[in-house]
C-alpha cells in the first residue's frame, strides 16, 4: 500500500503530469499556473519531489533529446495514475464531508 | 549566479548531484529572474531557492545516512539502538555528579572557612572545553574524508593490480 495521504508539491507535481509529460522548468510553471501563484516551487523542492517518486515508480524519466541530458522528461507510470486517483477520491470524500459537517452547523 | 549554484549543489551527496544535477541547475537557469527584475523578486528567489537547497541537501543526506524519508521511522530505528533508559540513566548519573561536587563545595567551606575557586566554573569550562575538542575532532575528520574521497583514494581497492588469464 502506498502511503497517502501526499504532500502538497509531490500532489502538484502528480497533476501537473497527469495532463501530460513535462520536463522540470515546465513541472515548474505549470504549478505555479495551476496554483494561481500561490505555490512556487524551489528547484530543490521540485527535484526532492521527483526523485521520491521516480524511486516508489509512481512517475518515470526519459530522454526528449537524446543529445542532452537536461531536456529529460518525466511522465506518470500508471501505478502513479492509479495512486493519484485514490488520492483525489480521498480528497473528494473529504470535502463532501466537509460541506456536509459546515452545512449541519450553520443550519 | 549559475556558477555560485553550482557550487551550492556540492551540498547534496555526490550521488544525487550525479543524477540531477545538470538538470536542477539548467533549470534553476530558466527560472532565474532577469536582470530588469527590481530587487524583491530576485531577493525572493534567491531566499526560496537557498531555503529548497538546504532542506533538499539535508533530507537527501538525512536518507542516505538512515535509508528512510521518515523521520519518525528513523526515530523509532535510533530508539531501538538508543533506548529511553539509557536517557533516564544518564540523566540520574549527571544529577549524581553534580549533587557530589556541591557536596564538596560544601565540605570545603565547612573546613576552610571559604571556597577559592568555584567548582561549576571548572565543571561547566570542562564540558564545554570537551564539546569544543569533540566538535573540532569531528568537523576535521569529515575535511580529511571529503578530502580524500575528492582525490578518489575510495576506488584505489577496486583496481585490479594482476593480469586475468583466460
Amino acid at each position: 500500500m502506498d502511503p497517502l495521504p501526499l504532500t502538497e508539491p509531490v500532489l502538484l507535481v502528480l497533476l501537473s503530469l497527469a495532463e501530460q509529460p513535462r520536463h522540470g522548468y515546465s513541472i515548474l510553471k505549470d504549478i505555479e499556473r495551476m496554483s494561481g501563484g500561490r505555490v512556487v516551487l524551489s528547484t530543490g523542492t521540485l527535484y526532492g519531489a521527483l526523485q521520491r517518486l521516480l524511486r516508489q515508480g509512481w512517475i518515470e524519466r526519459f530522454e526528449e533529446d537524446m543529445a542532452s541530458r537536461d531536456r529529460r522528461a518525466y511522465r506518470l507510470t500508471s501505478r502513479g495514475r492509479r495512486n493519484l486517483q485514490m488520492e483525489v477520491a480521498r480528497m473528494r470524500h473529504l470535502s463532501k464531508l466537509a460541506s456536509l459537517r459546515l452545512a449541519g452547523k450553520e443550519a | 549566479m549559475i556558477q555560485l549554484y553550482r557550487r551550492l549543489l556540492y551540498l547534496y551527496p555526490a550521488a544525487y548531484r550525479r543524477e540531477f544535477g545538470e538538470e536542477m541547475t539548467s533549470v534553476f537557469s530558466q527560472a532565474h529572474p532577469t536582470a530588469e527584475q527590481s530587487f524583491l523578486p530576485r531577493a525572493k528567489f534567491w531566499q526560496r531557492e537557498l531555503a529548497g537547497l538546504l532542506c533538499g541537501a539535508a533530507r537527501e543526506h538525512f536518507h542516505s545516512f538512515t535509508g528512510s524519508y521518515d523521520w519518525n521511522a528513523s526515530r523509532r530505528l535510533n530508539m531501538r539502538r538508543f533506548p529511553r533508559s539509557t536517557i533516564v540513566l544518564m540523566t540520574v548519573i549527571l544529577v549524581g555528579v553534580a549533587l557530589t561536587i556541591e557536596k564538596a563545595r560544601v565540605v570545603q567551606i565547612k573546613y576552610d572557612g571559604f571556597s577559592t575557586t568555584s567548582v561549576w566554573d571548572t565543571f561547566l569550562g570542562f564540558l564545554t572545553f570537551g564539546f569544543g575538542v569533540m566538535l573540532l575532532a569531528a568537523v576535521t575528520g569529515w575535511a580529511i574524508l571529503f578530502a580524500l574521497r575528492r582525490t578518489g583514494m575510495h576506488r584505489l581497492s577496486n583496481v585490479q593490480t594482476w593480469q586475468d588469464h583466460e
